[in-house]
């Protein structure tokens, strides 16, 4: 089985390493890491909520962060996790997504924020790996 | 990572990194610590985190951090660095987060003993009245436009709202408001985050916690500041919330561009930064400001109902149940302060992420009632151990910029501890020993655990054989609130 993420350890916050076959696939699969932080039991239900999310960055890292950072606004402020994602358009610094996801009745932890602390996409032969800090 | 023979011992407790350990260090990197502390230290990469922060362009004297440091992003936890006005950068990574995260106390004329049968009803009181837990909104409803006056004013909105009292001000650090806060700095979706969470505590490591003082080491100082032996006081901590959490997010990747405009190069992204003298230097001073306004306010407002659980519970039961706060200090923030470098006093933007001001006596920015003996700094410990109540001193001014620790400082990751510590058993644990938990997430209790923080027993005995600042008296927890 691909790992798809995976936690490592960090002091005070919390550290997932992060696989991916191409963009979209880490993208897709840090958005699962992520929701597993937020919720130990990511639901299964298709989404019924959609958003379209619409962003910008300097580089891929700092879309991944803004992809990552906007997940957590939406659970936050809306109880809402997403784990569909259609991409319109991705490239390093730009991406359009219609996103669906599910309302939750309870987060079992928020994520305060998404760090750049070390960030960098490390590209080899069998793919993408990234590790991201969050605050929580 | 760093190792023992990179080190300079300069004394007891402080040791320096040389700037020819890397050629990007613009300055030394000093730390504090005695012997068993820096076991922890050289286990985590505080100390790289520390010297990369030695690269910022404008810094002064040398990098910082104090002997509860750990490893986090950017910073250490822990870190005090300062730059220099006009072309000094400020780095919201340098403050955190939780934009002026800090802790309040409170004090009763109440002796422990009279309040222990009572303990259990104020304990649940406290839980009902102080919303806290992941997701958790407060009931303090805000009108069209009210959050702007929220950040611009402060704890003195909250006064205004009916929140506490102006005697509470006089020991609020900055008298609970930043002047120059902006809120039109702050975006829309920093609001939509802290809009429904004024007068809340949030999760994690933040708590109310009722204590008893245990021991009083400075009898002077501690009548001054209204303290004695087996008095039962309150901490609240807590911080910005959802606002400062959002702030720190927008202006981190705003700076990601800042750097390249101003042709900054960093070891770590988390570390960007800008000339405080830039337009967008002086737009993240602002929203900062006002984020911590947010957190001031916050504080006053949980105050409020911390003294309203124990009028609930205490009243008709035993006398002089009312609280009177005895300082109230932020340990994530940056400030423009004046310090002496070398023969000069110079204007600097001092960051302390984890570690808080400490002005020794004579500091005109204290409020006159403390002015003489120096700064109240509150250092809450890991739960159910200790926490202390210290004063600045003129060592730490001269050493620091007036700076000392701010907790215990963590060892363990939060994965770790609740891989190690199980929620429920800690739980009883605590109450077997006296102390009543009312706790919204076990996991979060484990994540908590004492096991997973350094002794603040020994953080504090290095600040005070430093000279960093002065033990006044310890406190113990009678009971913990938590999300």
């Amino acid at each position: 089985m691909t790992i798809r993420f995976e936690e490592v350890e960090h002091t005070a916050d919390r550290a997932l390493r992060i696989y991916g076959r191409d963009l979209a696939d880490l993208f897709g699969n840090a958005t699962a890491g992520i929701n597993s932080l937020m919720l130990a039991v990511s639901p299964e239900d298709s989404g019924c909520v959609t958003k379209n999310i619409e962003l910008e960055a300097v580089d891929a890292e700092g879309l991944l962060v803004a992809w990552l950072s906007e997940l957590a606004f939406w659970a936050e402020t809306e109880s809402l996790l997403f784990n569909q994602i259609d991409f319109i358009e991705l490239s390093p610094a730009r991406l359009r997504a219609v996103v669906r996801g599910v309302p939750v009745q309870a987060l079992d932890k928020h994520v305060k924020a998404v760090t750049f602390h070390n960030l960098a996409i490390d590209r080899r032969p069998e793919g993408l790996v990234v590790t991201v800090v969050f605050d929580v | 990572m760093l190792h023992i023979r990179d080190l300079r011992r300069i004394d007891a407790y402080l040791y320096e990194i040389p700037p020819s350990f890397r050629p990007d260090m613009r300055v030394p990197a000093r730390f504090y610590a005695d012997e068993t502390l820096i076991e922890n230290i050289l286990g985590d990469r505080s100390l790289e985190q520390l010297v990369n922060t030695a690269t910022l362009p404008g810094v002064v004297n040398h990098v910082l951090a104090m002997p509860d440091m750990h490893q986090g992003y950017g910073f250490p936890i822990g870190g005090v660095v300062a730059t220099a006005l006009p072309d000094g950068v400020i780095s919201p990574g340098g403050v955190g987060y939780d934009i002026n995260c800090g802790v309040r106390l409170l004090a009763s004329q109440i002796d422990v003993e009279a309040i222990r049968p009572h303990l259990d009803d104020l304990a649940t009181m406290l839980y009902a009245n102080c919303p806290s837990g992941v997701g958790k909104g407060g009931p303090v409803k805000l009108a069209a436009g009210e959050l702007d006056q929220v950040m611009e004013k402060g704890a003195r909105w909250a006064i205004q709202r009916g929140f506490g009292s102006a005697a509470d001000l006089e020991r609020t650090e900055e008298e609970g408001c930043l002047s120059g806060a902006d809120a039109e700095k702050v975006s829309a979706r920093a609001r939509d985050r802290g809009k429904g969470q004024i007068g809340t505590l949030g999760a994690g490591n933040h708590f109310i916690e009722v204590d008893a003082v245990d021991r009083v080491v400075d009898e002077a100082v501690a009548r001054r500041i209204g303290l004695f032996a087996g008095q039962v006081v309150v901490q609240i901590h807590c911080g910005s919330r959802g606002l400062g959490h959002q702030v720190c997010t927008d202006y981190v990747s705003l700076f990601q561009k800042a750097v390249r405009k101003y042709g900054i190069d960093l070891p770590d992204r988390e570390l960007v930064c800008a000339p405080l003298s830039s337009l967008e230097g002086g737009d993240y001073l602002a929203a900062m400001k006002a984020a911590a306004n947010y957190a001031f306010a916050n504080r006053q407002v949980l105050a409020h109902h911390i003294r309203r659980s124990f009028e609930q519970v205490l009243a008709g039961k035993l006398k002089h149940y009312h609280l009177f706060q005895i300082y109230d200090i932020a340990h994530n923030m940056a400030k423009v302060e004046s310090h002496r470098v070398g023969e000069r006093l110079v204007e600097l933007c001092v960051h302390r992420k984890g570690a808080t001001r400490a002005f020794g006596p004579g500091s005109d920015v204290l409020p006159p009632v403390y002015r003489d003996i120096g700064q109240p700094v509150l250092v809450p410990g890991s739960m159910g151990t200790a926490s202390w109540v210290l004063v600045g001193t003129e060592g730490g001014m001269s050493q620091t910029f007036g700076s000392t620790c701010h907790g215990a400082g963590r060892t363990m990751s939060r994965h770790q501890a609740k891989r190690s510590v199980q929620g429920p058993a800690l739980r009883r644990e605590l109450e077997a020993g006296g102390i009543r938990v009312r706790a919204g997430s076990m996991a979060g209790l484990a994540e908590e655990a004492p096991a997973a923080y350094k002794d603040v027993d020994r953080v504090v005995d290095v600040v005070h054989g430093a000279g960093l600042a002065r033990r006044v008296a310890r406190l113990t927890p009678l009971a913990v609130i938590k999300g």
